[in-house]
């Protein structure tokens, strides 16, 4: 059994989370799980914030001209500063007091975050968003007017776009320089949603009770599976009253078929029956696996005993 | 399964006892998204922590004893917003921005003496020698000045010419003037901004203050040779030495990161750079407010100030207002 622990994994089990995730250890010691926010949603939430502050200064611009309010230098003064601040200011002012998000990030569910555990720091805003001045604005502009510009001094546009779209792809993190600069992360905000214990559920019905399992027939199937089996009795339970109940039913039909005839279940199952087989087998298969990792020995997926076998050897 | 059927399996009991305290934690948690952790009443607060020390414990025991994995995502996910809404910024806009410029900056500036003396010291040679080559020959000018800076300002320009330019501030709305100072503060922006940031690497910030020393030296000694350099100095003196300050300043903050590069001492580079990154931050936010200054100095100031003396009094007023800030500001305070 020792000997089976120490063994490293010879194949990564079924089910391993494929999500780009970071690990942040805050200061309660228990590593809390974020999913890092793609590139495409990261540039949506840029697109919106430019193009909103921008839209809000030319607006202002617009009206004080229209209104005559001001005139000549005091105009472009108003303009300059205006500009000014839709740039670095607003990203720092927004994500200091929305902790993390801009109006762009907000509406595409993004969050900065900080990579070290603690709370976000003001140096760590101010710095992220300092280099966007370098990544983000400066190439922008000049690829705007990247006609102009003469062979030589276009190549090295192209080139500087180049570095600071390779560093993020590079990253493991998807951090800009910015964020590597600031240690900070850009993460997608988790929904919070709660679906009911099927174990609790399991037991309320009486028909769970009419199929009972022995030991034997429990030591088939690992986590992974018994995680699949969760997904699917959610959706059934979902899709209950939509239209395409059919094609649920037949799903069930066909993975308590299959899982009969795996555990070598004797007992044929009526067709009106087969969730409540499902469930009942979900409950019996959840605490004999959650019984024996208690005891050490946790079951990834259906392999477990094909790993055993083959360390043994 | 060994357990009497009506007993409920022990990831389930646990469960049922907690579901409660994360819903309440859940609806805490929201309204704090919302609105705001400062928004929420004493008691709201106090749970919200208890709250999430609680829901913590809770993950990290039904990971231990749970397979149920609608429970697992709810209980990380609900422990990562609260995490982000007990470890939220604390400090307020207002808070940041009075304790930056009482505290932050000044000390920031006093603490980067060499990279300070380096940058000064760019942008001075820089104009001695503009200037003493324009000395031993006055074509160095067109060298050193562009043509779309110069505005009709060459060497061919007679003396009128260019005292006309410099007086002709009503007019500097639509004159070319008007264009210069656009020009001239986009221009300062640009090179503070490439000074800071290409200063990791120490030689081309260097180099880029340099050339910007040697307009200055060149077109000083232009209006020195047809005998009109006090008016120029005064000028150029209303916004300028904040102006030129503040293009120090930027500077310096990119040579604290690349002296931290050159010599990190007991330090990784890494470390070295994200320890100078925090001064280097203040001094480049401190120079961005320098430039406003200048900004709103040139464009209202200057053009409602003919006189000389006033010009200068204004400029180098400025100046020692803002050397007075750096050395004398936030003593004895810490800026943690």
């Amino acid at each position: 059994m020792t000997a089976v622990l120490a063994a490293p994994p010879a194949r990564r089990p079924l089910g391993t989370d494929r999500r780009r995730l970071a690990e942040i250890l805050p200061p309660e010691g228990v590593a809390l799980h974020f999913e890092i926010a793609g590139l495409g949603a990261r540039f949506a939430a840029q697109l919106i914030d430019i193009v909103l502050t921008l839209g809000l200064a030319l607006a202002v611009v617009l009206i004080t001209l229209l209104l005559e309010l001001g005139v000549g230098p005091s105009l472009v003064s108003i303009g300059a500063l205006l500009f000014f601040f839709v740039r670095v200011p607003y990203y720092v002012a927004a994500e200091l007091v929305w902790n993390g998000q801009t109006i762009g990030k907000r509406i595409c569910a993004l969050r900065v975050i900080s990579g070290n555990g603690r709370s976000l720091s003001a140096h760590q805003i101010v710095a992220r968003n300092l280099m966007k001045e370098m990544e983000i604005f400066l190439p922008g502009m000049y690829a705007l007017v990247a006609a102009d510009l003469g062979l030589v001094e276009g190549l090295l546009v192209v080139a500087w776009i180049a570095t600071l779209i390779a560093v993020p792809v590079a990253n493991k993190r998807r951090q800009r320089v910015g964020d590597i600069i600031a240690e900070t992360i850009v993460v997608h905000q988790p929904p919070i949603l709660l679906e009911g214990d099927l174990a609790a559920t399991a037991r309320a019905t009486p028909v769970s009770q009419r199929f009972v399992f022995l030991p034997h027939q429990l030591e088939h199937y690992g986590r992974f599976e018994l995680q699949v089996l969760e997904k699917l009795l959610h959706s059934a339970e979902r899709l209950r009253n939509a239209s395409d109940h059919d094609r649920t039913r037949a799903n069930l039909a066909v993975v308590a078929e299959r899982i009969r005839a795996k555990i070598g279940y004797g007992e044929r199952v009526d067709p009106s029956e087969r969730e409540a087989f499902l469930r009942a087998f979900y409950l019996a298969q959840r605490a004999h696996l959650e019984q024996r990792q208690l005891f050490g020995d946790v079951r990834a997926d259906k392999f477990h005993g094909n790993q055993k076998s083959t360390d043994q050897r | 399964m060994s357990a009497a059927p009506q007993q409920l399996i022990r990831s389930t009991r646990f469960r049922q006892e907690r579901e409660h305290d994360w819903w309440k934690l859940e609806a805490i948690v929201g309204r704090a998204e919302r609105e705001g952790v400062a928004a929420l009443d004493f008691d709201s607060a106090l749970a919200l922590a208890q709250l999430y020390r609680q829901a913590v414990a809770s993950l990290s025991v039904a990971r231990e004893i749970s397979l149920d994995r609608s429970l697992l995502d709810y209980l990380e996910a609900l422990c990562c917003r609260a995490y982000l809404a007990v470890y939220a910024p604390q400090e307020t806009l207002r808070g940041l921005v009075s304790r930056f410029f009482a505290v932050g900056a000044p000390q920031a500036v006093r603490r980067s003496g060499l990279a300070l003396a380096l940058a000064a010291l760019a942008l001075a040679l820089g104009t001695l020698v503009a200037f003493a080559l324009f000395q031993s020959d006055p074509s160095w000018y067109n060298t050193f000045i562009p043509s779309r800076v110069a505005e009709g300002r060459g060497i061919a320009s007679t003396r009128s010419e260019l005292l006309d330019v410099l007086s002709r501030d009503a007019a500097a709305s639509n004159g070319r003037l008007g264009a210069f100072a656009a020009y001239l503060f986009s221009h300062n922006t640009t090179i503070a901004i490439g000074a800071f940031s290409l200063g990791i690497a120490c030689v081309p910030s260097f180099l880029l203050v340099f050339s910007n020393g040697l307009m200055i030296g060149a077109l000083f000694a232009l209006y020195v040779d047809r005998g009109i350099g006090l008016e120029l100095f005064a000028w150029l003196s209303v916004h300028g030495t904040t102006e030129l300050l503040a293009v120090t300043v930027a500077t310096a903050g990119g040579f604290r990161l690349g002296l931290a590069l050159i010599f990190p001492g007991q330090l990784t580079r890494r470390a070295a750079l994200r320890r100078a990154g925090h001064d280097a931050v203040k001094l480049a936010v401190l120079a961005a407010a320098m430039l406003v200054v200048a900004a709103f100095l040139e464009s209202f100031v200057r053009q409602r100030v003919g006189d000389i003396s006033l010009r200068l009094a204004i400029g180098w007023g400025a100046a020692v207002l803002w050397l007075a800030y750096f050395t004398l500001a936030g003593r004895g305070r810490s800026a943690s």
